[in-house]
This record gives C-alpha cells, sequence and structure tokens, in this order.
C-alpha cells in the first residue's frame, strides 16, 4: 500500500481510538462521577444547597457553618461527630473507629469522611450557629515575655462577635514561607466579652510550632487574620461560690477575660489567682492583675515562682504550684475551681483540690492536650 | 525502593508545614519505606524491638510528668523534664488519633548526655518503627537513644 | 466438553505453570512494593484480576475488529495502553459512585495498576498466541490469580519475616527478590503437571 496512506491510516486509527475513549471518559466524567447539586437540611429548619460528592464537613463550612476539627479532615481527632438523619449510606472504615454502638443506632457520622452524594436531613446543636468565620487586622503586636506576644486583632468583616469569657477561637495560618497549606490552631481569648470588637490572645512560642513561628517571626500590625469561632466549655459558671483560679504562662488568657468580665459585671465572689512561672522574668501582666486587685471586691493575685534567680530577690511564694496552693488554701466550704494548662498540672492540681475539701464537679478545666 | 500510594500521602503529610514546621524528614532525600527498613534493621541489629525502646520512653516521661515542668530525678540515674503546649497533632500515619504536644527531655547523670524526644516520638516509634528523616529536628538515632535511655537487651 | 477443558487447562496454566510475575517476571514493581501486608496486597490483587480479565476481552475485540481489518497490528502496543488506561478511569469512576466501602478497598490501587507491564503483558501475549475470544478472556482471568496468588504468598513470607534478623544490604528490596526467586524456583517444579 502507498506508504503516505498507510502512515494517515494508522495515524488516523490511533487518534481515532484515543479522541473516542477520551469522550468516553470525559462523558462518564460528566455523568458517573458528577453529583450534581444536593440540599441538606439542619435542625429540621434551615436548608442549604451544595455542589455534591465533597465531606459534609467541607459542604457545611462552605456554608459558614462550623463543626469542631482538630487534624483538618483526616479522620484523626473525632471531633466532627453529626447526626445524620437522612441521606448517609453505609459506615466508611474510617468512620468505625470512632463511633460506638449507640452512636452508630443514632446515626451520628464523622462528616468529614462522609461525602454527600443526595439530599441529607441533618442534626446539630444550636450553640454551633453561633460559630462564625470572621476576617479581622492585627491592630498590635506586645511582647508580655521573651516568649509569649500579645496579639490584638480588629474584627472586620462580622465587626462584632459575642461569646462568653473563658471561650477560645481558630486562628488560621495562611500558607507562608514555611507552610504550604492552611493551618488551624486554637487560642484562648483574653479580652473581656464586653469588647465586641476586637479580640485579643496570648500566643506563646512553641519549638517547630507552624502557626506560633508565624506570628513570631511573621506576623505584622495590619495584617489580615481569618479566625473562627468561639468555642470551649470552660466559662464562669454563675453561683456564688467561692473561685480559685490555676493557670501559668499563656494560660493567664481565658482567666484574664473572665476576670475582666467580673469586674465589669460587679461579680462580688471571693477569688482567688495562682499563677505559676519558673522564674521572675516569666511573670507579666501583674500591674493588670494588681489593677484587678482593686476594681474587684476580694481578689488576690498570687504568682509563685519555682525556681527564682539570685537576682530576682523574690519575695513572694515559691515552690512548685501544687504546694503553693496547698499552704494557701483558706477554709470554707463552697468552692469552684477553674484550671488551664497542660494536663500532668491539671492532674496534680486536682489531685491537691479534692484532697482538701473541693468536690471534683465543681473544677472545670481547659486542657491543654 | 518503589512504595504504595498510601505511603507516598504518608510521606507528604510529613513534609514541612504540613503537621509541623520543619515536618519529620529532615534533609533525607530517601523513600519513607527505605528510611523505615534502614532503621528496621538497625533495631533490630542492636537485639531491641521498636515496641521496647517505645515502653521505655514512656517510662520517662510518665515519671518526668510530675515534676510539673521542672526537672526531677528518676532512678537509677537520670533527671528528666516534661513540658507541654495546648493542643494536639495527628499522626502522619494516617490513622484515627491525636497525640499531645508533649516533650520530654532525659539527662542521663553517668554518661552526661541528654536526648529530648516528643509524644508523637513515643507513638511513631512504637506503632510504625519510624524514628524520623535524618537531620529532622527530632530525629532519634537507635543507637543514640539506647545508649542515653540505656535500654537492654531481650532476654 | 472439550472446550471447555481447554479453557480450564489454559486458566491453569496462567495460574501456575506459565504464572505472569513469577515465570515471566512481569508486574514486579508494584508486586514489591505492595507486599508488605496480606490485607493491601489482597486488595491489590483482586484490583489486577479485575482489570486483567475485562482488558485482555476488551483488547482481543480492538485488536480482531479495527486493528487487524485494517492492518494496523503493529499499533497494539499504543492502543492497547490506552484501552487499559481509559477503561481503568471509568471504572475507578463507577466504584467510588456505587460503594464507599469498595472504593477504599479497592478503587484506590486502579491508578497504580494502569502501567502494570503485566496487564499489557497479557494483552499483548493473548495475541501471539492467536487465542479465541474465551480462550484469551480465561487466560487474563488466569494470569489475574496467578498474580494474585504469588503476591499474597509474599506479603505471608515476608510478614511472618518481620521478626527476623536480615543480613546488613539486603534490607527490603533485595531479600523480596531473593525470595522471589524462591518462589520462581518452586512454582518452575509445577510445569510437569501440563
Amino acid at each position: 500500500m502507498n506508504p503516505v496512506l498507510l502512515f494517515l491510516i494508522g495515524v488516523g486509527v490511533v487518534c481515532g481510538i484515543t479522541t473516542f475513549l477520551a469522550l468516553l471518559v470525559t462523558l462518564a466524567e460528566a455523568f458517573i462521577a458528577n453529583y450534581g447539586e444536593v440540599k441538606i437540611t439542619i435542625n429540621k429548619e434551615k436548608e442549604i444547597t451544595v455542589e455534591g460528592g465533597k465531606p459534609l464537613l467541607t459542604s457545611l463550612k462552605e456554608k459558614q457553618i462550623f463543626i469542631p476539627s482538630a487534624c483538618g479532615g483526616r479522620g484523626s481527632c473525632g471531633l466532627c461527630k453529626c447526626k445524620v438523619i437522612k441521606g448517609a449510606g453505609d459506615f466508611l472504615p474510617t468512620e468505625l473507629p470512632w463511633l460506638s454502638e449507640d452512636e452508630k443506632k443514632e446515626g451520628i457520622r464523622l462528616s468529614c469522611q462522609l461525602k454527600v452524594k443526595t439530599d441529607f436531613e441533618i442534626e446539630i446543636p444550636e450553640e454551633l450557629f453561633n460559630v462564625k468565620q470572621y476576617e479581622t487586622q492585627v491592630s498590635s503586636l506586645r511582647n508580655l515575655t521573651h516568649d509569649i506576644k500579645e496579639v490584638t486583632l480588629e474584627l472586620l468583616e462580622p465587626d462584632i462577635i459575642t461569646f462568653k469569657a473563658g471561650q477560645f477561637i481558630q486562628f488560621e495560618v495562611p500558607e507562608y514561607e514555611l507552610s504550604d497549606e492552611p493551618v488551624y490552631r486554637a487560642y484562648s481569648v483574653s479580652s473581656a466579652p464586653s469588647d465586641k470588637g476586637n479580640v485579643e490572645l496570648e500566643i506563646r512560642l512553641v519549638p517547630n510550632g507552624i502557626c506560633t513561628t508565624y506570628v513570631h517571626k511573621f506576623l505584622k500590625e495590619g495584617d489580615k487574620v481569618a479566625i473562627n469561632g468561639p468555642y470551649g466549655e470552660f466559662f464562669l459558671r454563675d453561683t456564688n461560690a467561692d473561685i480559685i483560679f490555676i493557670a501559668g504562662g499563656s494560660g493567664m488568657a481565658p482567666i484574664k477575660a473572665i476576670l475582666l468580665d467580673m469586674a465589669e459585671k460587679g461579680v462580688s465572689r471571693k477569688a482567688r489567682y495562682f499563677f505559676g512561672a519558673r522564674s521572675k522574668k516569666d511573670l507579666f501582666l501583674t500591674d493588670k492583675m494588681k489593677e484587678l486587685e482593686n476594681k474587684l471586691p476580694d481578689f488576690r493575685f498570687i504568682p509563685a515562682l519555682s525556681q527564682p534567680k539570685p537576682e530576682d530577690r523574690w519575695e513572694g511564694a515559691s515552690g512548685l504550684i501544687t504546694d503553693v496552693v496547698e499552704r494557701n488554701l483558706e477554709s470554707g466550704e463552697n468552692k469552684e475551681a477553674y484550671l488551664c494548662g497542660s494536663p500532668g498540672m491539671i492532674d496534680a492540681c486536682v489531685k491537691v483540690l479534692t484532697k482538701n475539701g473541693v468536690l471534683e464537679e465543681k473544677i472545670y478545666y481547659d486542657k491543654f492536650g | 525502593m518503589k512504595q504504595t500510594p498510601e505511603m507516598d500521602n504518608i510521606q507528604f503529610a510529613m513534609r514541612p508545614g504540613a503537621i509541623c514546621r520543619d515536618g519529620f524528614l529532615g534533609t533525607d532525600t530517601r523513600k519513607l519505606i527505605d528510611i523505615l527498613i534502614a532503621d528496621d534493621a538497625d533495631v533490630k541489629r542492636l537485639g531491641l524491638s521498636h515496641a521496647r525502646i517505645a515502653e521505655k520512653m514512656r517510662h520517662f516521661r510518665n515519671q518526668g510528668i510530675k515534676g510539673l515542668g521542672e526537672f526531677i530525678s528518676v532512678p537509677p540515674h537520670f533527671e528528666v523534664r516534661v513540658d507541654s503546649v495546648r493542643g494536639k497533632l495527628p499522626c502522619p500515619f494516617d490513622h484515627p488519633g491525636i497525640i499531645p504536644k508533649t516533650n520530654t527531655t532525659v539527662k542521663n547523670l553517668e554518661t552526661g548526655k541528654e536526648i529530648t524526644y516528643t509524644d508523637l516520638n513515643i507513638h511513631m516509634i512504637g506503632a510504625h518503627g519510624f524514628y524520623e528523616g535524618k537531620g529532622a529536628c527530632f530525629r532519634l538515632e537507635p543507637a543514640r537513644l539506647t545508649s542515653v535511655l540505656e535500654i537492654a537487651q531481650e532476654e | 466438553m472439550s472446550e471447555k477443558a481447554g479453557l480450564f487447562a489454559i486458566f491453569f496454566s496462567a495460574v501456575f505453570t506459565q504464572n505472569i510475575l513469577l515465570t515471566y517476571y512481569l508486574g514486579m514493581c508494584s508486586f514489591l512494593a505492595v507486599s508488605r501486608q496480606v490485607k493491601t496486597s489482597l486488595g491489590l490483587g483482586m484490583a489486577v484480576v479485575f482489570v486483567m480479565t475485562f482488558t485482555s476481552g476488551l483488547n482481543w475485540l480492538v485488536f480482531y475488529h479495527i486493528l487487524e481489518p485494517l492492518e494496523l497490528q503493529y499499533l497494539r502496543f499504543i492502543v492497547f495502553i490506552v484501552v487499559i488506561a481509559a477503561f481503568v478511569q471509568i471504572v475507578e469512576m463507577i466504584i467510588e459512585r456505587a460503594s464507599d466501602a469498595l472504593y477504599a478497598a479497592l478503587g484506590i490501587f486502579l491508578p497504580l495498576i494502569t502501567v502494570n507491564c503485566a496487564i499489557l503483558g497479557v494483552s499483548l501475549f493473548m495475541i501471539i498466541r492467536e487465542q479465541g475470544f474465551w480462550e484469551s478472556v480465561a487466560y487474563g482471568f488466569g494470569s489475574g490469580v496467578g498474580w494474585m496468588l504469588a503476591i499474597l504468598a509474599m506479603a505471608g513470607i515476608r510478614q511472618k519475616m518481620a521478626r527476623s534478623r536480615v543480613p546488613g544490604g539486603l534490607e527490603g528490596a533485595g531479600i523480596t527478590l531473593v525470595i522471589a526467586g524462591i518462589m520462581a524456583l518452586a512454582f518452575m517444579g509445577l510445569s510437569g503437571v501440563i
């Protein structure tokens, strides 16, 4: 056969077959892999329409409904559980480790793994509707100690936030020099809830930390920051019990918010705040604490240094925080305790408190872990 | 050596900025599977197992926690300090569970050597035999780790 | 009746005496990479069986009904690869839609085997042997099962070996290839059966 004709037929057939198959795959993609738009009904009242095929967590987030997550949707933390009444298929192998038999019967699913392929009906706690995404701007950065920075964010859109003193927000670290995807880290709000247009945070530099390195080395005044919240069950209970606060380092943040709130609302309960630190250079905001001592009728700030340096000439309490608390616990039956710190510190303090008459159910904590 | 797509994903999760700032692989250019195989062989040559190493690491961590962030003596001749920060990290090996951010520093008073490791290290060694890539900030050479902590061979 | 026996003989020889992996040494890279655990090996093995069976049938049709009439048999290398790739792509989409559980077990391996030389090898061999349609499908199915058998056996051996001390330098790929060689010798012993 004519070589040119043969060449053309050969090329033609290969192109023809490849084009035909490519068309077939494209059509398959359009019909089989495309789920169209689906409807999600929340708590029987709110209805949202989303693009099908994505995980429930992502679809809800796109519509400004934030289900808590600590691992970014990889199925590692188990916090994003959600009750799905209608629409979900079989349980995925990645969900099963997190669900008990009762949860499975109730229809609880792991929303970061479950894909929305058809109309869904779900139920979420009402408080989650108060969680919003905020666009903010850094209005001030101040060093409180050598490794703790005070960051004040001015809310831009929405411009007011409603939260309880003691709650936390999630800070979004954008892509930057050292990280190629957004990462979220939780920080307690240290400003008073009455200051609705601002959110103040205390952030401690952590070795090898994605967010704290960003905040300490890259963040500047005027930078835009995305946050969402508020979250958390750590806030002052409305009783008239005496209060014991125990928190060191950046654990002061939620306590400070609670104290400021107490001062504004004229709460007259007896309160003692035991602040544990290593040496004098780890103390900060002592003048703010003095101010609060003056404003509140019965509040004392008791800093305790575990390793005071000779040049500190320290005359205050010294030793491990648990020993200082034990020595200074005043008598009185009706007590509540609010603790913020590492699991080790909290466990040790809980032991000391319960040994000295504080009921375990009256001890509230914001465990770091 | 070629590795499964799952292991490719795990290696991708270990890059800097994904879970922690500097990642888990440091300057190591090997594939994850090769790192695991090489360290596994080293540990076997020391006559030990990953589980035993993780158990000793955990022992020091649990003893050290009582110090509430300060150095505390642990018999026979060690000093240990354990401190934590807020939050938990997922393990790059893509399975359920997040791990607290806790650092343990162990000082061997007899040899004068010290070593620092995280809770995530304890988990990754015990469950996955992963000691981090060479050059990573928390890379633990099995030989050095077992010598500082004085982990004895199994009978 | 003899045709059925013929098909069974083809299947049997494809699994044991002419094992695509242990006799012809095709499909080694994913074999070495995945055979650390029995569970993942089973998933990959099933994916290989599925793809090999269907692509050998599809490629037979394409070869004898499109390429041969137009005397373009030499194009089979390119055309077979493209057919395999498209098939795998569409099947992955169907599985993802139909069942998330099946997708988690099997679907993630499909892209891995698109360029597995064993899949292409089976399609090319059936042309060389001038087999009929059902014979080719039986051959594809048998080769897939043989491949799966080999990887499951390897995974079982490697899991048992997890506590053994391997001589320095032979860890990983080295010792695996040595084991593969020993397994191939064992399978050679079956060649007298058929």
